[in-house]
């Protein structure tokens, strides 16, 4: 029976695209209109792998082999009850029902609790802590921007619908798309291309080949001055958006910093002195400064370039403050362009549970936030937890080894829908849906705009979903800590010795990895 | 004075607040040994973590603390007097919030030492953390008084949103050093990376080795023979005077020393 399931939400990246037409024939999709290259990749054809794990494993004698989902259960509760301080990860690929479930398991458990932001986007939630956000929600950006910056980003390979949906190649209300534009700028340079090449060929013979130009940021188009729409980017390397877009600014790896306070003196009418800033004459950047405090509404996206370079989230920190100085003179918004579908809601479940959006601590029995001190990474790297569960994330694939190698020296639990590199290294693998596609739920879009995700086919059998996963541990843990306090009383010994995760890995699994 | 050795090497991180000079007093070795800190999430006295030993002869240091510390965070949290003598690494937020007394690391520091710090001394003979005499994530006050001695280096964001008092280094600085500072002063005995000074509105920060990069949004303001650190000692020079952070408005101070920064030359045609 074949069935036409419309207004689907994509699962890959922050866009949240919910426009996907899905045609599912005996329980499987087989078909996919509007959606990316990206999205049909999982969508049609990634959830349906060969490597699906379908049931829940325990290792034995250094192997996995398959048990019950009761004495997986049993184990992974056992585990994260012994250790003195479990830390509980991942989080981003899940539905926020799911999210909202962890962060009462990690106050039982009185755990550190991570998401993945704190590899990717935290620290633009640090900066945003430290000097707030002028934002806007991104159909307000499709409407109404006239002026789209992607400043270390590359939307066209990470975001493939995000200049399609929300900025310059779609038709707003009041702005018009530049999609026509595009079109023929790429005519006309693929034609200049084929006569350029005709013309080098005919010369070749009488003298030798030009050699190409160094890598230097040519002047702004005059392009720039022109109504509508206009799209800038800010890269250290020239990408497919860079290809795109009106103006292309090539800085120098790790100088975002510089530039964005040369910007905003330049936006404040002072003057530097210096020649260059970055690579990028500052002659250009009193353009760029134009253009931007001429533009009616102007939206920066920013990327990973930013928060994972130099500085991180003190780079954010400035892009923010160029954003609140050009909002003296135009109006001017600025939004993280977020990776994972659901990286916003675990930030935003956390927070509203506990305050705080990422890295924390309940050791004390109450929320502690600070990033560098409970952030995985940090705390894998200084290998101060003894217990590990991950979920809905693949950090043996990402994570830097001297981390990984802290993590398998203590019991690991996984929570993963197929065999990536993280569930293949568990102590306790569990098996669970794929999220927005045999499991339906609530994520966030990188504006921080709730969306339902739909589900579209049934999971295999035996398989369950991630939130079932988590609260039947949840319930686990609080059975096997009564009846510890029921022992200790019954003994009359209320010692605090430790007991502590004195299950040490062997070290045949640190050999098979490494 | 009370000594205390660790009974055994640590795992997981120890929050021992309770290592505190003002906690101490008034109390017997037995109540000192029955005190609360944490390991991981399990509740522990002291005593299960630590060997205890009272030498009642001898009165200053206060508390020594002898062996690998690098695990235990919050030692002499909010500490008003007394003295703290540590022989060995210490973890992180060591003398936070400290208004009082005295704190000598014979090893190294962890990140946020003297963190929020009012008052007092800290004095660190090996290296000292990022994030030193910094405050707490989204605080926007520093540190307000007292001085901080590094005899190594410092990591990076060290005295963001300082407001006053003194932090020596005798060895090198990360980058953002004195980000946001308010007041107070910074001498680096050695050299400094990238964005010294961001975003900084007032103080000043002295530097006798070379500056890797100056942010742009300084500007040169003159060239002086000398320079003073605080009421006792002064930098000879002669040091290039960077004002800024312009981009904020701010009238902070950056002394580069001339002979260590040459590249700084192409700020003398704007004199």
């Amino acid at each position: 029976m074949t069935k036409v399931i419309g207004s689907v939400v994509c699962t890959i990246c922050g866009c949240l695209c919910d426009d996907l037409e899905v045609t599912v024939e005996n329980n499987e999709i087989i078909k996919m209109k509007n959606g990316c290259a990206v999205c049909e990749a999982k969508m049609v054809h990634g959830y349906k792998s060969e490597e699906r794990i379908l049931k829940p494993h325990i290792r034995k004698n250094g192997k996995l082999v398959p048990v019950t989902i009761d004495e997986a259960i049993h184990e992974a509760a056992q585990i994260l009850t012994d250790a003195k301080y479990p830390l509980l990860f991942g989080w981003t690929s899940s539905a926020s029902e799911t999210q909202h479930v962890g962060v009462e398991l990690a106050e039982e458990l009185g755990s550190a609790l991570d998401n993945c932001c704190s590899v990717c986007h935290g620290p633009s939630v640090m900066a945003t802590q430290e000097i707030g956000i002028p934002t806007a929600t991104l159909g307000q950006i499709r409407h109404r921007a006239d002026l789209i910056i992607y400043w270390a980003c590359n939307p066209w390979s990470s975001h493939p619908r995000h200049v399609e949906r929300y900025t310059a190649f779609t038709e707003g209300r009041f702005e018009k798309s530049e999609f026509k534009e595009y079109v023929q700028k790429l005519k006309a340079k693929a034609s200049q291309k084929k006569v350029a090449a005709a013309i080098r060929r005919t010369q070749v013979r009488y003298q030798s080949p030009s050699r190409p130009k160094s890598a230097l940021v040519e002047a702004p188009p005059q392009t720039l001055a022109k109504e509508g729409r206009k799209m800038v980017v800010f890269d250290v390397m020239k990408t497919m958006t860079a290809e795109v877009a009106d103006y292309f600014v090539q800085v120098e790896p790790n100088r975002d910093y510089e530039i964005f306070g040369a910007l905003r003196c330049l936006v404040n009418d002072q003057e530097l002195d210096v020649d260059t800033v970055g690579g990028v004459p500052v002659d250009y950047l009193k353009e760029i400064a134009d253009v931007m405090v001429n533009a009616e509404f102007g939206a920066i996206f920013f990327g990973l370039g930013l928060t994972q370079s130099i500085g991180r989230f003190r780079n954010v920190e400035l892009a923010i403050a160029l954003t609140r100085d050009l909002n003296r003179k135009t109006k001017f918004v600025v939004s993280p362009m977020r990776g994972h579908f659901n990286v916003t809601g675990a930030n935003t479940v956390f927070a509203w549970q506990t305050g705080y959006p990422f890295a924390l601590d309940f050791s004390q029995g109450y929320p502690q936030y600070n990033p560098g001190e409970f952030t995985a990474i940090d705390l894998l790297r200084r290998g101060d937890n003894d217990a590990t569960l991950v979920i809905s994330a693949d950090p043996g694939a990402h994570f830097p080894k001297g981390a990984l190698q802290n993590m398998l020296k203590y019991p690991l639990i996984t929570i993963n829908p197929d065999w990536n590199a993280i569930s293949r290294l568990g102590d306790v693998v569990f098996p669970t849906q794929w999220c927005g596609i045999e499991q339906a739920g609530t994520a966030y879009r990188m504006d921080s705009v709730a969306i339902t995700l739909k589900k579209v086919v049934e999971a295999p059998k035996g398989v369950p979903s991630d939130e079932e996963i988590v609260r039947r541990i949840l319930e686990e843990v609080r059975v096997i800590k009564a009846k510890k306090t029921a022992t200790d009383a019954a003994d009359g010994n209320v010692s605090q010795e430790m007991v502590g995760s004195k299950k040490r890995r062997s070290k045949s699994i640190e050999k098979e990895m490494y | 004075m009370i000594t205390i050795t660790p009974k055994r090497a640590f795992t997981v991180q120890i929050q021992a607040t309770c290592i505190n000079v003002d906690v101490f007093t008034g109390k017997t070795i037995q109540d000192i040994k029955n005190l609360p800190i944490t390991e991981g999430k399990e509740t522990i006295t002291l005593n299960d973590a630590f060997n205890i030993t009272e030498n009642k002869t001898v009165e200053t240091p206060n508390i020594t603390l002898t062996g690998d510390f690098s695990k235990v965070k919050r030692i002499g949290q909010g500490m008003k007097t007394g003295e703290i003598v540590i022989n060995g690494d210490v973890g992180m937020h060591t003398g936070e919030k400290l208004s009082g007394g005295k704190i000598i690391v014979n090893g190294n520091s962890g990140g946020w030492t003297g963190s929020e710090m009012k008052k007092g001394l800290i004095e660190v003979h090996g290296n000292s953390g990022d994030y030193t005499a910094s405050p707490y994530r989204g605080t926007s006050t520093g540190m307000r008084g007292g001085l901080i001695i590094v005899y190594g280096n410092v990591g990076t964001d060290v005295g963001c949103y300082m407001q006053g008092g003194l932090i020596r280094i005798n060895g090198s600085a990360g980058r953002y050093l004195g980000y946001h500072m308010l007041g107070g002063t910074i001498y680096v005995e050695k050299d400094c990376a990238i964005r010294v000074g961001a975003c900084m509105t007032g103080g000043k920060i002295i530097i006798n080795g070379t500056v890797e990069l100056l942010m742009p949004t300084f500007t040169v303001d003159s060239i002086k023979p000398k320079v003073k650190i605080d009421a006792t000692q002064t930098a000879q020079g002669p040091f290039y005077v960077f004002l800024g952070d312009i981009a904020e408005r701010g009238t902070g101070k950056i002394f580069a020393l001339k002979a260590t920064n040459p590249t700084c030359s192409s700020y003398e045609k704007y004199l």
